[in-house]
């Protein structure tokens, strides 16, 4: 549920952080309608049509609905706004339901007394749909709440993607955007081969677009977190805050929680704002057409002397594409025997070789396989080349080649399974 | 309780037999179509499914005929003495020679069928001159390599061959032959509504033939428990018209040699044309 940066701060701290993800995110089990996000929460309206008498010892009361007979059926679990009637304006959690009947139990309350004719809104019904396709199809490697942690990912490598860092490779979008929602689309329909990804493709576009839908809410929701753990962890980890209250550090626990709570009342708000906002605004630019990788010329055809010009840039100290790829293209350029820094930690990495940020070591592509992950057409390469690959220490080249380099540079890498010598 | 045996046994053939004669009416029988294969081929194996079916069932309630006779008559005439008897050379003969006449005729019978679905020597030609795709099964999905337009399937992949994964798409009217290859572990290429199956096995290259008689979708499954994700092991085998079976080969061309200029409905995100929605 929440991740390991939350838990390593001290309780008094990560209690405010999961108190404000439940309470605008909720949970698996019961989804929360956040405004501003750039998700499709999937909002349905409907009517009371009768009210079924309820004695007082009863904890749910019972009504039957109309004008949901079109809408999805499992809806369970999620908030139900009142829009007329006494109850306008207060929520109530949806703890039955059924399709057939049309019948809901809510719990009961002071503020709520379902009358026939009055209105409400059932939200975050398409998220449902999503999270229920998601739950059935992804969730055993990807995990609960996308942390790539499921009980099938213990046996894949490479590991599942975690997606709460909202960071994805195979993007067709500049190297500081995130994903498009047809990027995603696109990798759950044709999978990503050489991986355990597999293909998606029977699941209707309606389906994908609403596992797509839920898996960005999960982005979002990880990285919302994330950031306030950054916020928080510099003064209220569990580890500073023993040095703090050590000999050494000589501040009582009185002291260091007066100051936490005073952040907390007067900064962890915005904080918190700060955070979704910034979020969501990026998943919003990325699905604008300027984020997108759009070469300024066509390819260069695809000749013997395009792809030796492409192979005299590989091999050039300009792109040094040879330092990890290798001189042949084999992935086992020098790069990978090295001892590398983890910019994350400044520690050196246990393991020779390159890593990712999730911190899994990571071979460079042996360009001889003739296995694109991020899809094989010749725009897919050039875009790798052009963005570079997020998450990875793939470089984008955009800047500093032109436009009919990468493309000769594309026309040699895509060459390399065919040239014979396998 | 003599008598209650009786029914006991009694009630079994019936039951089987009822069982099955309803089968194709409750969704009991073969997939597709009231339980009628979508190939001619298919329905040859089916033929041979029948012809067992109706010869053990023939069996079946014989033995269970007797048996309920000889319990009812035990039950009912309880001064009749069992004989013990210490083994009948003819009966021991009879009940050997006639199930080994059985199994050879099976044996011989069906011998021209599997030589059609299975020996190379005995495939359709047409099929066999011009394989359409080579298929390779991996964990967990199907991914197709067909040659480009107007070339011929090469045992190696070119660099102009067209990809695609859990689509594969055929020409109806002719029989159809693919390379069937594994990446990984077996897996079975299994397409229940034309009775196929073959197993595939990695280092190896089998050839594999189907025609569908009737143009459609069918379901492409995978038969050999290959790992975790074994049931998502689906694909849909389309079988479709030759000219729309060009068109899509036109397409997939159009698509993979995208080179991210120009529009192409089917490839690009709606985003890059109608991005801009503020």
């Amino acid at each position: 549920m929440f991740s390991k940066k939350t838990n390593e701060l001290i309780p008094e701290a990560a209690k405010p952080v999961k108190e404000a993800l439940v309470k605008q995110f909720g949970n698996p089990f019961a989804l929360t309608q956040f405004e501003g996000l750039p998700t499709n929460f999937g909002d349905i309206e409907g009517t009371v049509k009768t009210v079924e008498p309820s004695g007082a010892d009863q904890p749910l009361i019972r009504f039957q609905v109309t004008g949901l007979s079109d809408a999805y059926d499992k809806l369970q679990g999620l908030p139900l706004e009142w829009t007329s009637g006494k109850g306008q304006g207060h929520f109530s959690r949806i703890k039955e339901y059924n399709f057939e009947t049309g019948m809901i139990a809510v719990e009961k309350s002071e503020e709520i007394d379902p009358q026939p004719g009055d209105t409400f809104l059932v939200e975050c019904v398409r998220l449902q749909f999503g999270r229920d396709l998601y739950n059935r199809h992804c969730m055993h490697c990807h995990g609960m709440s996308g942390e790539g942690t499921g009980p099938t990912s213990r046996y894949l490598n490479p590991p599942p993607r975690d997606f709460r860092l909202g960071i994805y490779k195979y993007t067709s979008t500049k190297s500081t955007s995130k994903a498009q929602e047809a990027d995603l689309e696109r990798t759950v329909k044709e999978g990503i081969a050489g991986t355990y990804m597999p293909s998606f493709k029977l699941l209707t576009e309606d389906e994908v677009s609403a596992i797509v839908n839920y898996v960005i809410w999960l982005s979002i929701r990880g990285e919302t977190e994330k950031k306030l753990d950054d916020e928080l962890f510099l003064d209220y980890s569990q580890e500073v805050y023993d040095e703090r209250t050590s000999e050494e550090g000589g501040e009582t626990r009185e002291e260091v929680l007066e100051e936490l709570k005073e952040f907390m009342e007067l900064d962890f708000p915005d904080t918190l704002e700060f955070a979704t906002e910034s979020v969501s605004e990026a998943w919003e630019e990325a699905n604008e057409e300027a984020a997108l990788v759009i070469p300024k010329t066509p390819r260069v055809p695809d000749t013997l002397e395009s792809r030796e010009r492409g192979r005299i840039l590989y091999l050039s100290q300009k792109t040094k594409c040879a330092s990890c790829h290798g001189p042949q293209g084999r992935g086992n350029g020098t790069a990978t025997q090295d001892f590398w820094t983890n910019p994350a930690t400044n520690e050196k990495y246990k393991n020779r070789g390159l890593h990712d940020i999730w911190g899994n070591q990571l071979p460079p592509r042996d360009l001889h396989r003739g296995i694109y992950r991020g899809g094989r057409r010749p725009i897919d390469t050039y875009r790798r080349l052009a963005a570079g690959i997020k998450g990875t220490p793939m470089p984008a080249f955009g800047g500093s080649l032109s436009d009919e380099e990468l493309w000769d540079l594309v026309n040699y890498v895509m060459s390399l399974p065919y040239d014979g010598n396998r | 309780m003599g008598k209650g045996w009786c029914l006991f046994f009694l009630f079994w053939p019936i039951a089987a037999v009822v069982s099955c004669a309803m089968a194709p009416w409750i969704g009991w029988s073969f997939p597709y179509d009231n339980a009628q294969a979508a190939s001619n081929l298919g329905i040859r194996i089916d033929g041979l499914f029948y012809l067992i079916l109706v010869i053990t069932a023939i069996v079946f309630v014989g033995t269970q005929a007797a048996i309920v006779y000889a319990l009812w008559r035990g039950a009912n005439n309880r001064e009749e003495r069992a004989d013990c008897v210490h083994g009948n050379h003819k009966l021991e003969l009879v009940w050997s020679i006639i199930p080994g006449i059985i199994l050879l005729f099976l044996a011989i019978y069906q011998m021209n069928i599997w030589a059609d679905f299975r020996i190379k020597k005995y495939y359709p030609e047409v099929a066999v001159k011009d394989p359409i795709a080579e298929v390779t099964a991996r964990q967990f999905e199907w991914r197709f390599r067909y040659p480009a337009i107007g070339k011929k399937l090469q045992q190696k992949p070119q660099p102009d061959d067209l990809h695609s994964v859990n689509e594969l798409h055929v020409p109806f009217g002719k029989p159809v032959m693919i390379q069937l290859r594994s990446d990984d572990v077996q897996h079975s290429f299994f397409l229940p509504a034309l009775r196929i199956k073959q197993d595939a096995l990695p280092g190896l290259q089998i050839p594999v033939w189907f025609e569908a008689n009737k143009p459609g979708t069918y379901d492409l499954v995978c038969a050999e428990l290959c790992g975790w994700g074994h049931y998502k092991m689906k694909a849909h085998v389309i079988v479709q018209p030759e000219d729309e079976y060009q068109n899509y080969l036109k397409t997939l061309t159009e698509q993979q040699f995208y080179d991210g200029l120009g529009k192409i409905a089917a490839t690009e995100n709606d985003s890059e044309s109608e991005a801009t929605e503020k």
